[in-house]
């Protein structure tokens, strides 16, 4: 067996010039999150490194302009290469109010007129989930990058069905609106909690608790109705499909696993207004090795809000409001940086913050980030990924034909694969949060155990 | 054990089985003699192009996997990869014409964290808004030799590379591979100035200060095309 000293006197300079790279670029990501620092600090008129770039323009089109539909137009208005060129939505009243965020877009009542505006270039879809799968499928066939919020669909054929559909569509980008996924905290703390930083995972805990009725007020029955579709199982699949899809994917994200069992219970306690969707639930997710994730919601309390914790064998790890603590065991080994890094204690426990910068040269410079939230929203994040990654497929599927004319589309998945591209949910993760959301509110209202099947999470 | 083939020639007559030896040879020639003639365009798998520089703090790297364009060899010029030379060349000269294109914002850092940045001190260092191409065109092709069987052909090329806007006559070596399947492969790189080609070598601010790149870069590729039937 060689030994370092073995090596080639070449080789081991190539590894010290890469180790470099390696740790100024460390560098570079660490300023990314200092950036206003970094500008103000800069002497040099020319570009920085700090400096990122616009994307590539991309024209985007929003179907469905309810309140989370005009939240989608007023973080894109937030961003400079997403010009929103077309809305839709058949409410006269909301098209208008989302004609404000959005004064230079074309108005349409039809999704197929906007889908037939070739000034579209991608569409966000924010209606009512029962509606997904007839206007993806439409959109992916008439060209469009698909931004669907999430949950895909409210049945697992539906899902099944926008899945193939953008499996299909080598060409395009479909990104499910499962924001977490794209969100740098969570990007950031990926790598670590699969390094094994937490040693043997033992099990997951998240809640969303919230003191909110969930109902709305309109100038007609009908109008009435619409909007407060989630309260009726016809029509929705609960908080769990509503809400709890996002946490739920991501703890699986983290877990690297699929469940094989959900379990579930359901009780409808404070909101008796003529509902019948539960509003508090609480499930177990069984996944391999004798981990379980245990998940609770309620529209009745608010007390701790929303988090997600995951305990290992010798840590556990906090994540709420998008930042993250680590709690050790007193056992387990110092992975070397933990005393130049933020510590906020919660009641008998020390929490270890987990930043990006966490290192002695920042704590002895005094250059350390302080812990505060990011700057945007998670919405944000999702779509300014969904905008980087269509506007970058875009120009090489223009690149890949112009170089290979009789180019197959085999050969220009392989290309696309090539591609650095930002964090985001694709069609496969849309399918699994949307299938395990699914069958966990089936699992809730049964109060029974309802184990997975391979076949509902496969095309 | 012997060969079925084998076999049922010694089971032939001698001037039976010299004659069928023969037939034999003549149907197999063409896939023996598998090389290159004709016209090539180029194909999806099995090329990139290698951008290689250095700066005051660490060494970098591109990669584009898109290589657009042709080559193709004059009436005579064939690629054999079991003889010692191409056929076809006057005075070690193979009469052939290629053009090479690649899409600048198709070249990618390779970098883990924020290629975006590298990619974007390149596109404008390039001018790629107004020049969004590299583009190579070949004026000689001259076969090194000698050629071992199996092994590429070496050559020497002559052309035109064209950078940001600046075009600019260039020489290099590069080695042709025959492959399976009327595929072919060239491989090889060419130093390059940056400034040559009017570009300012990239001198982005840190944080801590500049990082400056070099003037010279290294341009390596393999670039897999196809015969055109």
């Amino acid at each position: 067996m060689k030994n370092k000293d073995d090596l080639p006197e070449s080789s081991r300079r190539d590894f010290l010039k890469n180790a470099s790279l390696a740790a100024l670029m460390a560098m570079a990501g660490e300023m990314k999150l200092r950036a206003e620092q970094a500008a103000q600090t800069a002497t040099n008129a020319g570009t920085t490194l700090t400096e990122i770039p616009p994307p590539p323009t991309v024209n985007f089109g929003v179907i469905g302009l309810n309140e989370w539909g005009r939240e989608i137009l007023r973080t894109l208005a937030l961003m400079k290469s997403a010009p929103v060129v077309a809305v839709c939505d058949h409410y006269g009243a909301a098209m208008r109010r989302a004609a404000k965020e959005a004064p230079a877009a074309k108005t349409y009542d039809d999704y197929k007129a906007l889908l037939a505006d070739p000034n579209v270039q991608a569409v966000v879809i924010a209606t009512p989930t029962g509606t997904h799968r007839e206007i993806a499928v439409a959109a992916l066939a008439a060209g469009k990058h698909v931004y669907c919020e999430a949950p895909l669909a409210d049945t697992i054929d539906d899902a099944k069905a926008i899945a193939r559909a953008a499996r299909e569509a080598v060409k395009l980008v479909f990104q499910a609106g499962l924001q977490q996924r794209s969100h740098p905290e969570v990007d950031f703390l990926l790598p670590f909690i699969r390094s094994g930083a937490l040693g043997q995972n033992v099990m997951a805990r998240a809640q969303w608790h919230k003191r909110d009725s969930w109902s709305r007020t309109a100038p007609t029955p009908e109008r009435e109705q619409e909007l407060n579709r989630r309260l009726h199982k016809a029509t929705s699949i609960g908080l769990l499909g509503e809400e709890g899809i996002h946490q739920i994917d991501v703890v699986s994200c983290f877990l690297q696993k699929r469940p094989k069992a959900v379990t579930g219970f359901s009780s409808l306690i404070l909101w008796n207004d003529g509902r019948d969707v539960p509003d508090t639930v609480q499930t177990v997710f069984e996944y391999p090795a004798g981990v379980n994730f245990l998940y609770d919601m309620t529209l009745c309390n608010s007390f701790e809000q929303a988090y997600e914790v995951y305990l290992g064998t010798d840590a556990a790890l906090m994540m709420r409001d998008f930042k993250a603590w680590m709690f050790k065991e007193v056992s387990a080994a110092l992975l070397g940086w933990e005393p130049y890094a933020r510590h906020d204690v919660f009641y008998n426990e020390t929490g270890i913050g987990l930043v990006a910068n966490a290192s002695k040269q920042n704590t002895l410079l005094g250059t350390a980030l302080s812990f505060q939230p990011y700057e945007h929203t998670p919405l944000y994040y999702a779509l300014e990924a969904f905008l980087i990654n269509a506007g970058q497929q875009a120009g090489a599927v223009k690149d890949f034909f112009q170089s290979y004319p009789d180019g197959e589309l085999k050969d220009l998945a392989e290309t696309l694969k090539t591609l650095k591209t930002k964090p985001a949910a694709n069609w496969q993760d849309g399918l699994e949060a949307t299938v395990m959301a699914i069958k966990a509110n089936e699992a809730a209202l049964t109060k029974q155990k309802i184990t997975f099947e391979k076949e509902w999470f496969e095309l | 054990m012997k060969l079925p083939l084998i076999h049922a020639l010694n089971r032939l007559r001698p001037s039976t089985a010299l004659a069928a030896l023969a037939a034999l040879a003549f149907c197999l020639g063409p896939v023996q003699r598998a090389g290159a003639q004709g016209r090539y365009n180029s194909q999806p798998r099995g090329s990139s192009v290698r951008v290689n520089g250095t700066s005051t703090t660490h060494d970098w790297e591109m990669e584009s996997t898109i290589i657009g364009g042709y080559i193709e060899f004059g009436a005579g010029v064939t690629l054999d990869k079991t003889q010692a030379a191409p056929a076809g060349l006057s005075d070690n000269k193979a009469p052939a014409k290629a053009h090479v294109i690649i899409s600048v914002r198709s070249i990618h850092s390779k970098v883990a964290h924020l290629p975006e940045v590298m990619d974007n001190l390149m596109c404008k260092a390039m001018k790629e808004d107004r020049f969004p191409t590299i583009e190579f065109t070949l004026t000689g092709l001259t076969f090194k030799g000698p050629h071992a069987a199996g092994q590429p052909f070496n050559f020497d090329t002559a052309g035109e590379l064209s950078i940001a806007g600046v075009t600019n006559k260039v020489s290099f070596p590069v080695a042709i591979e025959c492959l399976e399947e009327g595929r072919i492969k060239l491989s090889g790189s060419a130093p390059v100035k940056m400034t040559a080609y009017g570009i300012d070598p990239p001198a982005p601010n840190i944080g801590l200060g500049l990082m400056k790149c070099g003037d010279d870069v290294k341009i390596s590729f393999d670039w897999t095309l196809k015969e055109r039937k």
